[in-house]
């Protein structure tokens, strides 16, 4: 996230992309409804003109029922497209566990040897110059670029959701329940995310950050790890 | 069964009573206002279901039985009056504009007004201070991180920047 932002942020993954571009889709089709719906109320509003009979329209009305479930089909279909496109199977190549907790995420790399560790938000006061509050954390979630990663999500204790809005990732941690998500990320870099579902006092204050570097980068930070 | 030789009620053209008739007796059963035919000004419903004025004074039954006779023959002055007695106010009067619109945007912009000094007021004794990371230097270190990370750089905030010259974009 970026200071005056309005939109969403830059995507970092095809699926991303995918969602923008059916957003701006969908915004679209809202925008025009509502500017016709905003037109037509001041016309109601800005008239002397007056019919108190009944009145009978057969043709106008089958037009409005005929056109919004058109305008609802033609949003349907480009998100059953992503949904089916966000469900294919793609052989990740690397397989992540986070557990919500509260009020940390935990990640658990255990494909190879046992990389565990806790990702909790660094308090106001202890922020490295530069850094963005609310949202760095101490050990941030190193990762692979382009490469499908598979992420488990379940949470401990209460619900939570785990967030990237740049991947285009939320899914909730569900107790007693493993969701997954793949992840592919374009380039490299930072990708901030926050806690998606109300989990207590710190529910605003349990950030994701990932890191999304070179695999050799990528190895060399797990052997440091464990 | 014998009818009753009771009088039938007066129908009087300035006055109309509805009269429920009992089963084979005349009588008069008072009706409520809101009940009867009444007058409105309504630019809808341009001939009301009576005159406005019910009471003739003398001089305006007189000038009702002047209207009987050929039209021609009345002043512009009794037109008017003819007028004014079916009629309280005429269509323009009736669809007048007001100068509601003034209070009520007056009112709506003096509690706004309002409300922005109960917010002054908080800021002041409420709140505390804000988070130092507000503060300008921390601000330019925070934006020269996220561009050096290049965050957002397809159109978003790094995509603003000229990473040959080192500024904004213009």
């Amino acid at each position: 996230a970026y200071p005056s932002q309005l939109g969403l942020q830059d995507a970092s993954s095809p699926i991303m992309e995918e969602l923008m571009n059916f957003h701006d889709h969908t915004l679209m089709i809202v925008f025009l409804i509502s500017s016709l719906v905003l037109y037509i109320i001041t016309l109601m509003l800005t008239t002397k003109l007056t019919h108190t009979s009944t009145m009978d329209a057969q043709e106008v009305e089958t037009i409005w029922t005929i056109l919004p479930a058109v305008i609802l089909i033609l949003i349907a279909l480009p998100s059953l497209r992503i949904l089916y496109m966000m469900d294919e199977i793609n052989n990740p190549a690397l397989t992540v566990k986070t557990m919500g907790h509260q009020w940390y995420w935990s990640y658990e790399y255990t494909d190879y040897e046992d990389l565990c560790f806790d990702s909790y938000m660094v308090p106001t006061s202890d922020l490295k110059p530069g850094e963005l509050r609310l949202l760095e954390v101490d050990n941030r979630v190193v990762l692979p670029m382009e490469l499908p990663i598979r992420m488990l999500i379940s949470s401990e204790d209460v619900l939570h959701s785990w967030a990237v809005p740049s991947l285009g990732l939320k899914t909730d941690a569900i107790p007693g329940r493993l969701n997954q998500a793949t992840i592919s990320s374009n380039r490299p870099g930072l990708f901030y995310g926050q806690c998606s579902e109300i989990c207590g006092s710190n529910h605003s204050f349990m950030p994701i950050v990932l890191e999304m570097v070179p695999l050799k980068n990528f190895e060399d930070w797990s052997l440091s790890m464990i | 069964m014998q009818w009753s030789s009771k009088k039938k009620p007066p129908l009087s053209s300035d006055s109309f009573h509805c009269s429920v008739w009992a089963v084979l007796t005349w009588s008069v059963v008072k009706s409520e206002d809101y009940a009867l035919p009444s007058y409105v000004d309504r630019r809808d419903y341009p001939l009301p279901d009576v005159a406005h004025v019910k009471q003739l004074s003398a001089s305006q039954k007189a000038l009702k039985e002047k209207e009987k006779a050929d039209w021609s023959s009345l002043s512009r002055d009794e037109k008017v009056q003819l007028y004014r007695i079916q009629f309280n106010e005429s269509f323009a009067e009736m669809n007048r504009s007001t100068n509601e619109w003034k209070t009520v945007v007056g009112l709506a912009m003096f509690f706004i007004g309002f409300t922005a000094l109960v917010l002054i007021w908080e800021k002041h004794y409420v709140y505390g201070p804000i988070p130092h990371t507000f503060d300008h230097d921390w601000v330019a270190m925070q934006t020269k991180r996220l561009l050096d990370m290049k965050a957002n750089p397809i159109q978003g905030f790094s995509a603003k920047w000229d990473y040959d010259k080192n500024e904004w974009k213009k």
